[in-house]
């Protein structure tokens, strides 16, 4: 029996798995159920989201960006800043879009020019970049639990305002999957990237401009840090340095259970996407249905660990299955009969 | 190749020259920096850092990664709490917290060697699973009343130094002690630089994998026993952040994370460098709000430089060899010349 091959992809498999886990839930407790509060609830994991779609390419390259949650304070406190000082409110988040923009410019350079572990350079630059991010807002007074409050209205209803009843966050979001599916996926730039992943020697000899790749990977990746920085300055309606900082682990999470492998050379948009729909609305649900959040990192976490070891093993058993098959096609070939 | 050359090739003894400049520097600014006092301060308050980053360095040899181990550490401190406020007497639940430790590491190397997941995932999945373990065990409040039995232990003093920091001193010679003479500890290292070839050399890479996980498991066990000495209360955000701490600081003495390289001497260096640089700027009269940039700042410039020296000697070495074999062939055509003359 032929399955179909879309069947089979990690992607389906998650659709599944979203559908699976939101009608549990709602099989728990029904008022879970209600599209419009499906919907709203989104807004909670935005951030993930935008920050999981391009490290997801940062990933694909072999490479890993674990400054994003230093990114997202930094780009809020700079926001936050230009905006006491005087500017327009969206000038200052396009300020600090730049500043994410920036600080990923300075981790891909790193990165793309040296030999050191993408690891250890980002590893340097989330302490730097949440060292200035706390700087400055302790030097303005701004560190306490406030932090820059009375943001206008007309920013705020970034993350708080919805067409009918989707949510901008969301819509921002469904924009950027389509975005970054476009990239990925149908240009030059997007098919380097899972080349460089795979043997960035290779990559070299044909004639892909390795570094300029890597440099715009982390580019994008600063760049969705810090608009996940400003979503969550609009949702918390102050900017505060340590907004994101819980953000690190979770969208690690968000890319490599989309199906992302952490060692680079495949994963998709789409499967980043669905995987962080699936965690999101597992955290939700298990709070919806009274378990508390302490409980719900122990499950979050261990469905981490479950699925991919099932999925290794799963290839596993395929790569064996394959070979089995291979050794009788080829003793059917000779015969049967000769000994191997 | 000179002194000089062989001193900043070694990165231990690099990181432990520009810490020693600093504090001469900051001494000089501000005198009461170099007193007795302040620097036996500094080095009580990195003890659990070193160990901590100890345990990862095995890791790190390994060509693997915990970041599980900040949670790790925080499991054992409440095991370690709930234990003694039980009334259970202090040596059984001070090996309750190592045990505690101890699987909480093996349970990432039974992931990381049998399952084969990627260690990365593997110890972000147990992190997570971890800090909500504590939360359960605790009922997600902070363990307050500690009794004073342990807090009593971060007052032994052995010469005027701490016998933490003792310990933790032999804990280091000993460890590196070990690693140069046993031979089953250079399979850390067989592991980290060539897995495939360490196999088929018959080292047992399996066992190897979960030791390494386990004894950083064991050294956060360690560490949570001086964090309840030193703190004398378990809030629960106990080792949140420490795992990137202790690999800025394994990283920053010397271990590479690409396996096979290291000591626990980086660890020891690595670890009392960042807490230096974290009291440093309140001598400097500087707000600590600017600690992380420095740390972080430090940490690039050191692995540039190390970039930077290593690029350089692999160039000269390569320059050498082209040199001796110019002089070779020269050497040769000269024969041929004469043979034919």
């Amino acid at each position: 029996m032929k399955v179909p091959r879309i069947l089979k992809s990690w992607e389906t498999f998650l659709v599944f798995l979203l559908v699976g886990v939101v009608l549990a839930f709602g099989a728990v407790n029904p008022s879970f159920l209600n599209l419009d509060n499906l919907l709203y609830s989104t807004s909670d994991f935005a951030h993930i989201m935008l920050a999981a779609l391009p490290l997801t390419l940062v990933i694909i390259t072999a490479g890993i960006d674990i400054s994003i949650s230093a990114v997202m304070g930094l780009s809020a406190v700079v926001l936050g800043v230009t905006w006491q000082g005087g500017a327009n409110i969206f000038v200052a988040m396009g300020i600090a879009l730049l500043v994410g923009i920036a600080a990923g410019a300075i981790n891909g350079l790193l990165v793309a020019n040296t030999d050191v572990n993408p690891l250890v350079i980002t590893l340097g630059t989330l302490f730097l970049y949440s060292g200035i991010a706390t700087g400055i807002a302790g030097s303005l007074g701004a560190s306490g639990y406030e932090g820059i409050s009375g943001l206008p209205r007309s920013f705020t209803r970034l993350a708080h305002g919805s067409v009918g009843p989707v949510p901008y966050p969301f819509i921002i979001i469904l924009v950027l999957v389509g975005v970054y599916s476009v990239l990925l996926h149908m240009t030059r730039f997007g098919r380097s990237l899972y080349l460089i992943g795979v043997n960035p020697d290779a990559a070299r000899f044909s004639g892909i401009p390795v570094k300029r790749v890597i440099v715009i990977a982390y580019m994008l990746s600063g760049l969705g840090s810090a608009l996940a920085g400003a979503m969550l300055t609009a949702y918390f309606t102050s900017a505060r340095s340590d907004l994101g900082s819980e953000a690190l682990l979770p969208t690690i999470t968000a890319v490599v259970l989309g199906g992302t492998d952490i060692l680079g050379g495949s994963g998709t948009i789409v499967g980043t996407f669905l995987a962080s729909m699936v965690l999101g609305y597992l955290k939700q649900g298990l709070l919806a249905v009274g378990v508390t959040n302490d409980v719900s990192q122990v499950v979050i976490g261990s469905l981490l660990i479950i699925v991919v070891a099932a999925k290794l093993l799963a290839g596993e058993m395929n790569r064996k299955r394959l070979n089995r098959r291979a050794l009788q096609a080829r003793d059917s070939v000779k015969g049967g009969g000769v000994p191997s | 190749m000179t002194n000089w050359h062989r001193l900043i090739k070694n990165r231990e003894l690099l990181v432990l020259l520009i810490l020693v400049i600093l504090i001469v520097l900051v001494g000089m600014v501000n005198p009461a920096f170099l007193q007795a006092d302040t620097l036996l301060s500094i080095l009580n308050s990195s003890l659990i850092l070193i160990l901590v980053s100890i345990g990862e360095t095995f890791v790190i040899l390994t060509r693997g990664i915990d970041v599980s181990v900040g949670a790790s550490m925080g499991l054992s401190a409440v095991i370690l709490g709930v234990s003694l406020n039980a009334g259970i007497p202090l040596p059984v639940s001070i090996a309750l917290a190592l045990i505690t430790g101890t699987l909480a590491g093996l349970l990432n190397g039974v992931g990381v060697a049998f399952f084969k997941v990627p260690p990365i995932i593997m110890t972000l999945g147990t992190l997570g699973t971890y800090r909500g373990l504590m939360l359960i065990i605790t009922g997600g409040s902070w363990i307050e009343t500690i009794p004073q039995n342990i807090k009593s232990m971060a007052g032994w003093k052995v010469l005027g130094i701490s016998a933490f920091a003792w310990t933790t001193f032999l804990i280091v010679i000993a460890v590196a002690f070990l690693l140069r003479s046993i031979k089953q500890a250079r399979y850390f290292y067989a592991v980290g630089d060539n897995e495939e070839g360490a196999y088929i050399l018959g080292v047992p890479v399996r066992a190897t994998l979960l030791m390494a996980y386990a004894l950083a498991g064991l050294f956060a066990g360690i560490a949570s026993v001086i964090f309840v000495a030193q703190i004398g209360f378990v809030p629960m955000q106990t080792g949140n952040g420490l795992e990137l701490r202790a690999i800025a600081a394994s990283v920053l003495g010397g271990v590479n994370l690409a396996g096979g390289v290291g000591t626990p001497f980086s660890a020891l260096v690595g670890g009392f460098f960042l807490t230096v640089i974290d009291s440093i700027l309140v001598f400097l009269k500087v707000p600590a709000f600017w600690n992380n940039a420095i740390a972080g700042l430090i940490l690039l410039i050191v692995v540039l430089i190390d970039y930077r020296i290593r690029v350089g000697i692999d160039t000269r070495q390569r320059r050498a060899r082209a040199q001796v074999r110019a002089q070779k062939m020269q050497a040769a055509h000269a024969s041929l010349a004469k043979e034919e003359a």
